[in-house]
């Protein structure tokens, strides 16, 4: 009960702190998804209406417009996470404190990020409403809002666990943005959140099915959209797979790089 | 030109600091390098695939629309080697005070802000977009006038994007946190990335006048590939930034009175 309050206690203070600058949390995690999406959105409106094609890879106009309003609420759901604090509470020497208090960095992170993630929900449910209200989304299948909101939510995990790996290089490294950006950089262009899957060469498509990347975008939204034709339920099983392979790695890269801590400052 | 020598001495300091710095880091360096390269093949890639099913956007086919791209990479690698670092450090100089410092310093002010932080690592990899960039430049079959145009034409862009973006960062002197003012900055980048015919109505006429991040690729290159008909969106861009420093002075001294000197 005690954990439980300390869990409670920390998802509180973050959810004031990330919207303590409501301008900045605006600019830095809502902008960069709509601004993404926006640009996907003129994009593709063009190339039909340009072009005069009805349809590219069994996607017509509406199917490509709805997989780029999906892959919005997906970023929002899944990848919003910037885990910027890290790196430099490690460099800073700030995680002596962690190393002393009755909650850990990792609990302590955890907590940061769930706070974040229902703020990120209650945006991608605004959202939604908007876009049902406006008319550009059809009326969605709550079952399949359901299992996707929940499969982007563990993909939100995922994307936090690795950003905590990434953040930990700073064990070692001066900088670690570089690698939060990498990441970034091959996420989005692997996850088929710029185009869908089925526009890349087969070639490619059949090297990402071993990789978790067409479930950080691709996969959610065709959940969302009720065109995925795979089990949702194997879905969840490689990314749990997923999911303890960078967990487990983020213990090991934790208890190696407390080895070399030397709680600059202190 | 004794004014312009001494500015020059002071930029060759902040070259060599910068060099000095890179080297070490040296794993940094190299990352940064990795950085870069997968934002360009990504860029390059994502509009190669569009094109494995459609053949033309709007006026432009594969070897247009490649070219604006290579081109806006190139934009970018100068952006990032010469201007970028600068803008995060001008929001942490605002947040802690430091900027007291630059005010004090017996330089221009916004030099010693904008240009003092170099990338080294990014400087080498000027090969990838401008290989890219001479590639699509003879698949589209430019001209010898062409051809000279085009280094002019990407420094031409740069100005006028990083004019943008001084203006835009001047926000930063009314917010608390700055780094959302620096995201903002990024997208807009973004946008940018695409040729104006991508936009349409309210959005196009948007980031066409009022920001007019549009002109920064699409204008040049338009004049590169049609010269005859195109050229005028240079003059446009030349309105443009006569425009946006005639604002940056003028937001600027509001920006320095609203100054709090944090710490200090």
């Amino acid at each position: 009960m005690a954990e439980l309050d300390k869990w409670l206690a920390t998802i509180r203070i973050s959810w004031s702190r990330q919207l303590a600058y409501k301008l900045n949390f605006l600019l830095l995690v809502i902008g960069p998804t709509l601004v993404f999406f926006f640009v996907k959105y003129n994009l593709w409106r063009s190339i039909f209406a340009l072009e005069g094609v009805t349809t590219i890879q069994g996607y017509d106009l509406k199917a490509m417009l709805h997989y780029q309003i999906w892959g919005m609420i997906v970023g929002f759901l899944a990848q919003g996470f910037q885990n910027m604090n890290l790196a430099e509470d490690i460099r800073l020497g700030r995680i002596s404190s962690y190393l002393v208090y009755p909650f850990g960095f990792w609990q302590f992170h955890t907590a940061g990020f769930i706070a974040f993630q229902a703020l990120q929900t209650l945006v991608a449910f605004v959202t939604l409403a908007i876009l049902r209200g406006t008319g550009m989304l059809d009326a969605w299948n709550w079952f399949g809002l359901l299992q996707g909101v929940g499969f982007s939510l563990l993909m939100g995990f995922f994307w936090y666990q690795v950003s905590f790996v990434l953040g930990l290089a700073a064990f070692w490294l001066e900088e670690t943005w570089v690698l939060r950006v990498m990441f970034v950089t091959i996420a989005q262009f692997m996850s088929g959140a710029i185009l869908p899957l089925e526009i890349y060469p087969g070639w490619l498509v059949r090297i990402l099915q071993w990789t978790p990347f067409p479930y950080l975008t691709y996969v959610p939204v065709k959940i969302f959209m009720g065109t995925w034709e795979g089990s949702i339920l194997q879905g969840l099983g490689t990314v749990s797979v997923w999911l303890v392979l960078v967990g487990g790695l983020s213990y090991a890269v934790w208890r190696r790089g407390l080895r070399l801590y030397t709680a600059a400052g202190m | 030109m004794h004014g312009l020598m001494r500015y020059w001495g002071v930029y060759r300091e902040f070259l060599a600091n910068a060099f000095a710095e890179a080297s070490s880091y040296r794993l940094h360096f190299v990352l940064l390098i990795v950085m870069d390269q997968l934002f360009y093949f990504s860029s390059l890639g994502s509009v190669s695939f569009i094109f494995d099913h459609v053949n033309a956007i709007g006026p432009w086919e594969r070897d247009e629309f490649m070219f604006f791209t290579a081109f806006m990479l190139a934009v970018d690698h100068l952006h990032m080697t010469f201007i970028s670092e600068s803008f995060w450090n001008f929001s942490f100089d605002l947040r802690t005070g430091r900027l007291d410092f630059v005010l004090l310093r017996p330089l221009n002010t916004i030099f010693s802000i904008f240009f003092r932080y170099i990338r080294p690592a990014t400087m080498i990899n000027f090969v990838t977009p401008w290989a890219f960039l001479i590639h699509f430049g003879r698949a589209v079959d430019l001209g010898v006038g062409q051809w000279v145009s085009v280094p002019f034409l990407v420094v031409a862009s740069l100005v006028f994007l990083v004019s943008i973006e001084i203006l835009i960062s001047m926000l930063m002197f009314w917010t608390v946190e700055a780094f959302g003012i620096n995201f903002l900055r990024m997208q807009l980048q973004n946008i940018s990335r695409w040729p104006d015919f991508v936009y349409r109505g309210v959005a196009r006429r948007f980031f066409t006048l009022v920001i007019p991040v549009l002109l920064v690729g699409s204008a040049p290159v338009k004049a590169v590939l049609n010269p005859e008909e195109d050229a005028s969106g240079l003059l446009w861009m030349l309105i443009g930034l006569v425009l946006i420093w005639v604002a940056i002075r003028f937001v600027w001294k509001l920006g320095l009175r609203s100054y709090e000197s944090a710490s200090s």
